[in-house]
């Protein structure tokens, strides 16, 4: 039970700040004068069930109502919004952790193969439309674009797939890759098709130009790419099924390269591979310039690596740390934990002050404080001075 | 005026704190206002702890831990005792924090 000079003390303090408040509820628009008794009445009423003031109601001169418990619920409800029904249910997975959401960058599936690499090409031209689209029902657009030779960055997601059937994708084997790959295409076109996941060709490009970037944290491969656009380019006219999803593939690709030609550049100009391609009739020369394209093509992926990699690294390292955690962190349970374990605020024995002065000899402590408030054996306890001496 | 929200910590201070989450959570209160509270709050108690107090106390014991960060001192006693004129107090560990008094009055 509070001593009755701490009770007035705390009872004075009560006053004062209900007092100072009042202008604060009543004259700029807040809450009237009940909301501030309110206040008041709630707060006392907890201070007399924690024990420390003498409450003229004498509902609870040896009762102390354990104050874990009471701070318990309004943090509780403070904290978890939800429980308003349920109060006691345990929060499922789903309720504390969102689901993640559909963030998970195209997981590049790269079976090691070419497939995966065609993510990486970067097209010179920004406006290469998202050629998620393809996922084999456009198939005839595809196959309808005109020839590779465009120079302009017009929309043509379709461009440069409709190709080499014979570098990425077998017919029927492939197509599980493909269609692998292919799956992803609705991931990457929800990244860049902000609008409608119908790809419309004419959506494409102004979505793509507006769609952004895909955070590239697949490898790069881009050779194999490079002659997908190539052999695509060549064969703008070869139709077939299994090319619609290369096709789709390599617009994926281009489109991510597209977009990744937006990261800036630290190491040096981009030289428009495709421009370079197109004027390049000769695979050879595709190949060649499939070279340069390396340098290009390989610079946002870089980006993306490093992007990506200190991921997997920072998990390392927390791995890492659970290793070593272990051996520092029970320094202090052994001492100190078992004492307090399972008791809070009653038992947690509390001094709060001001130091004027803390001075250590040797081993020897000494401080002096002033104006703290001690909580201790469940007794609160005021002083103006205090002086400690410590061995440490 | 910079305050020690120190004493938010203690029993008043903490039942204090309660009531006005639970007023907040409720919409009774506005937080804004719950936080001008709280700062006069810690005006309010530190002017009476240094006006309506007149206690003296003497703490002795075996200093376990100590830390100072950020102009704070907190100890960790094991087998302390409290003297007061009025009163011994033996508590077998308890958690000094202590801030500069001199920052106040800067």
């Amino acid at each position: 039970m509070a001593s009755s000079a701490t009770s007035a003390v705390y009872i004075h303090v009560i006053e004062d700040v209900i007092s100072k408040v009042r202008d604060e509820f009543i004259n700029n628009g807040g809450p009237d004068e009940t909301v501030l008794s309110e206040l008041q009445r709630i707060w006392e009423m907890k201070m007399i069930q924690a024990g420390v003031i003498c409450g003229s109601i004498d509902r609870s001169s040896g009762k102390k109502q354990p104050t874990p418990g009471g701070p318990i619920t309004p943090v509780h409800d403070l904290n978890v919004p939800y429980e308003g029904t349920e109060e006691y249910e345990t929060p499922t997975a789903d309720m504390l952790f969102p689901p993640t959401p559909l963030q998970t960058p195209v997981p590049t599936p790269l079976p090691g193969s070419t497939d995966g690499s065609m993510y990486n090409i970067p097209t010179g031209s920004s406006d290469y439309p998202t050629p998620v689209n393809d996922n084999g029902g456009n198939t005839d657009v595809k196959g309808g674009r005109p020839s590779p030779y465009m120079q302009s960055p017009s929309p043509w997601p379709n461009q440069r797939t409709p190709l080499s059937v014979d570098v990425n994708v077998a017919y029927v084997e492939g197509r599980d890759e493909v269609d692998r790959g292919t799956s992803h295409q609705p991931l990457t076109q929800d990244f860049f098709m902000t609008s409608s996941g119908k790809r419309k060709r004419e959506d494409f490009a102004t979505q793509y130009q507006n769609g952004g970037y895909i955070p590239q944290q697949d490898g790069a491969g881009d050779a194999s790419s490079e002659v997908a656009k190539a052999e695509g380019s060549n064969g703008s006219h070869f139709l077939g099924r299994h090319d619609s999803a290369t096709a789709a593939k390599s617009k994926i690709l281009a489109h991510l390269a597209r977009s990744s030609s937006k990261i800036p550049q630290l190491d040096g100009p981009i030289p428009d591979p495709y421009d370079d391609m197109l004027s390049t009739p000769n695979i050879y020369n595709y190949q060649g310039v499939v070279n340069e394209d390396y340098n290009v093509v390989n610079t946002p992926a870089p980006n993306d690596l490093q992007a990506a990699t200190p991921a997997p690294v920072a998990q390392n390292d927390t791995v890492d740390d659970d290793d070593d955690e272990p051996l520092n962190e029970d320094d202090d349970d052994d001492d100190l934990d078992d004492v307090d374990q399972g008791e809070e605020l009653n038992t947690q024995h509390l001094v709060l002050a001001q130091f004027d002065k803390v001075t250590r000899t040797k081993s020897k402590w000494k401080c002096t404080l002033k104006d703290g408030i001690m909580r201790i054996n469940n007794k609160d306890i005021l002083f103006n001075k205090a002086t400690g001496e410590f061995e440490f | 005026m910079a305050t020690f929200e120190l004493y938010r910590r203690s029993t008043i201070g903490m039942c204090l704190t309660e009531t006005l989450d639970e007023m907040v959570s409720n919409g009774t209160l506005s937080p804004e206002l719950a936080i001008e509270v709280l700062v006069q709050f810690d005006k309010s108690m530190t002017e009476a702890l240094e006006s309506q107090v007149k206690s003296k106390v003497t703490i002795a014991g075996h200093l376990h831990t100590y830390r100072f960060c950020d102009n704070v001192w907190t100890f960790i006693l094991q087998g302390a005792s409290f003297k007061s004129e009025d009163f011994v107090q033996n508590v077998d560990r308890v958690k000094i924090v202590a801030c500069d008094s001199k920052l106040l009055s800067q």
